[in-house]
C-alpha cells in the first residue's frame, strides 16, 4: 500500500517532533531507527492516524487521515510496544474479537476468524486464557494476532522486542519476516531489520538517512559511536 | 490476582446464553427471599450445589473463591443463632449459600464479552434516549475487569522497589507513583482502543452490526 507523507509537522506545544517530512512508502518491509525522542513513535502514530498533523497530510491508500480515519484503522494495523496496554479484554479470544465487532463483522464469524488467526501463528492453545497470566512473549503474539485478525493491509509495529527475551525476539522476527502484509517496523534491535528493503534513520524529527538496510544500518552505527 | 472468574468448558451452564443466566439468578435472588421454608430452601441450596459441580471448575479455584465468603456466611449464621433462633440461622444460612453457589456458577461459565453485550443490552433504552452510551458503558466495565490485575501488579512492583530501597509503610509514596503510571498507561490504552476501530461501527444495538456485514473488511 501506497502511504504518503507531504510536508508533514507535528508539534507538540511548543515543540516540533516532526518537521516537514515529505516521504513515500511502497515497499514492503520498511525499518525505522533513531535514537530515543528523535520522532520515531511519533511518525508510526501518524500512520493509522492516532496522531495528526499540525501541517501537511498523510494519504494512506489515497484516503487523507485526518479526513478518513476510520477506513484507515481498518486498512493499517498497529501493535504497541507495550502489549500489557494493547490488550484490552480479559481472555485472549474476547480481546482479538474486539476489533472485529467494531468493524462490524458479524457475530458468527467472528469465532472462525479468531481460531484460524490463533492457529495461524501457532498459539491455538492461548485462546481461553486470561490476557494478564501470559508470558511476554504470549502477550507480544497476541497483540499482534487481534491486529492481524482485522487483514489489515499494512502493520506499524512500535519496538516490537524491545521487552522480550532472546526466544521471544526470534520468534517475534521471524513472524515479523513471515507477514503477507506490509510491515513499518520501529525498532532499536539492528538485527531485526535484516532482509527489509528500505531503512530510514530519523534525528530530530527529520529523516537523515533513507536507504537499505546495507548502507542505512551501518551509517547510523557510525554516527551513534 | 484474578478478576475474571470464567473457566473455559463445555456444561450445559457454559453453553446456556448469558441473559437468561443473569435473568435466572435474578429470580433466584427473588425468589429464596419469598419463602422461610427450611423444606424447600434445604433443595434449593442442594440443587445450586449440583449446578456449581455440574461446572467442573478446578477444586483449588473453588475452594480459593468460596473460602472468604463461607467465613462470613458462617459468622451471619452463629450471629442469628444467638440472637434469633436455628431456623432463623438456617434460613439465613441456605439462602446465602444458594446466592453464593448460583452467582459463582454464573461467573464460572460467562465471559466478560457475554457479560458486557448483556450489560448494553439492559442500557439500551437509556442509551436510545441519549442518556448514557451503552457501549462506552459496558466497554469500562471490562476494561475494570482487565486492568485491575495490572494495577494490583504495578502495586506489587513499585512497592518491592521501595522495600529494595529500604522505604517501607508510606501509603503516599505507594499512592502518587501509581497513580502516574496508571495515567500514563492510561494514554496507550485509550490509543490501542482508538487503533482497533472502537467506537464500534455504530453504537448500542447489537443486531445492527450484523446488518453491517457487507462493510466488514477483508
Amino acid at each position: 500500500m501506497r502511504i504518503t507523507l507531504h510536508g508533514v509537522t507535528v508539534r507538540f506545544g511548543t515543540r516540533t517532533v516532526l518537521d516537514a517530512l515529505d516521504i513515500e512508502l511502497t515497499e514492503q518491509r520498511i525499518g525505522v531507527i533513531g535514537a530515543n525522542g528523535s520522532g520515531k513513535s511519533t511518525f508510526a502514530r501518524l500512520l493509522n492516524g492516532l496522531v495528526l498533523p499540525a501541517e501537511g497530510t498523510v494519504l494512506v491508500g489515497g484516503h487523507d487521515t485526518a479526513k478518513d480515519v476510520r477506513r484507515i484503522r481498518r486498512q493499517v494495523g498497529f501493535v504497541f510496544q507495550n502489549p500489557d496496554n494493547q490488550i484490552v479484554l480479559p481472555l485472549v479470544e474476547e480481546d482479538m474479537a474486539f476489533g472485529l465487532r467494531n468493524t462490524g463483522v458479524p457475530r458468527k464469524e467472528i469465532p472462525g476468524r479468531v481460531r484460524e488467526q490463533l492457529a495461524h501463528l501457532g498459539i491455538t492453545a492461548l485462546a481461553d486464557r486470561p490476557s494478564h497470566a501470559l508470558s511476554g512473549g504470549e502477550k507480544q503474539l497476541v497483540a499482534l494476532a487481534a491486529v492481524l485478525v482485522m487483514r489489515p493491509e499494512t502493520v506499524v509495529f512500535d519496538e516490537p522486542t524491545t521487552l522480550l527475551d532472546l526466544r521471544n525476539r526470534n520468534l517475534i522476527r521471524d513472524t515479523v519476516a513471515a507477514l503477507p502484509q506490509q510491515a513499518v517496523v520501529l525498532t532499536h534491535d539492528l538485527d531485526l531489520l535484516t532482509g527489509f528493503d528500505r531503512v530510514l534513520v530519523l534525528d530530530r524529527g527529520r529523516v537523515v538517512h533513507d536507504g537499505p538496510p546495507r548502507t542505512a544500518v551501518p551509517w547510523y552505527v557510525e554516527r551513534c559511536s | 490476582m484474578r478478576m475474571s472468574l470464567y473457566v473455559p468448558g463445555t456444561s450445559p451452564l457454559h453453553r446456556a446464553g448469558a441473559r437468561w443466566k443473569l435473568a435466572a439468578l435474578l429470580l433466584c435472588g427473588v425468589a429464596v427471599f419469598l419463602t422461610t421454608s427450611v423444606a424447600v430452601l434445604g433443595p434449593a441450596a442442594a440443587v445450586a450445589l449440583a449446578l456449581l459441580l455440574s461446572v467442573r471448575a478446578p477444586r483449588e479455584q473453588l475452594v480459593r473463591q468460596l473460602r472468604g465468603p463461607l467465613l462470613v456466611l458462617a459468622a451471619v449464621v452463629a450471629v442469628a443463632a444467638l440472637t434469633e433462633s436455628v431456623h432463623a440461622a438456617l434460613v439465613v444460612g441456605l439462602r446465602l449459600v444458594v446466592l453464593l453457589l448460583s452467582a459463582l456458577s454464573v461467573t464460572l461459565t460467562t465471559r466478560t464479552s457475554e457479560l458486557q453485550d448483556v450489560l448494553e443490552l439492559v442500557l439500551r433504552p437509556l442509551d436510545r434516549a441519549g442518556l448514557v452510551n451503552a457501549s462506552a458503558v459496558a466497554l469500562a466495565v471490562s476494561l475494570a475487569l482487565r486492568f485491575i490485575p495490572e494495577v494490583f501488579r504495578q502495586f506489587q512492583e513499585i512497592r518491592e522497589a521501595q522495600a529494595a530501597r529500604g522505604l517501607r509503610g508510606s501509603p503516599l509514596a505507594l499512592v502518587v507513583p501509581l497513580v502516574i503510571r496508571v495515567l500514563r498507561s492510561a494514554e496507550d490504552i485509550a490509543a490501542a482502543i482508538d487503533a482497533r476501530c472502537y467506537p464500534p461501527a455504530r453504537t448500542g444495538d447489537l443486531d445492527r452490526h450484523e446488518r453491517l456485514s457487507g462493510k466488514a473488511p477483508g
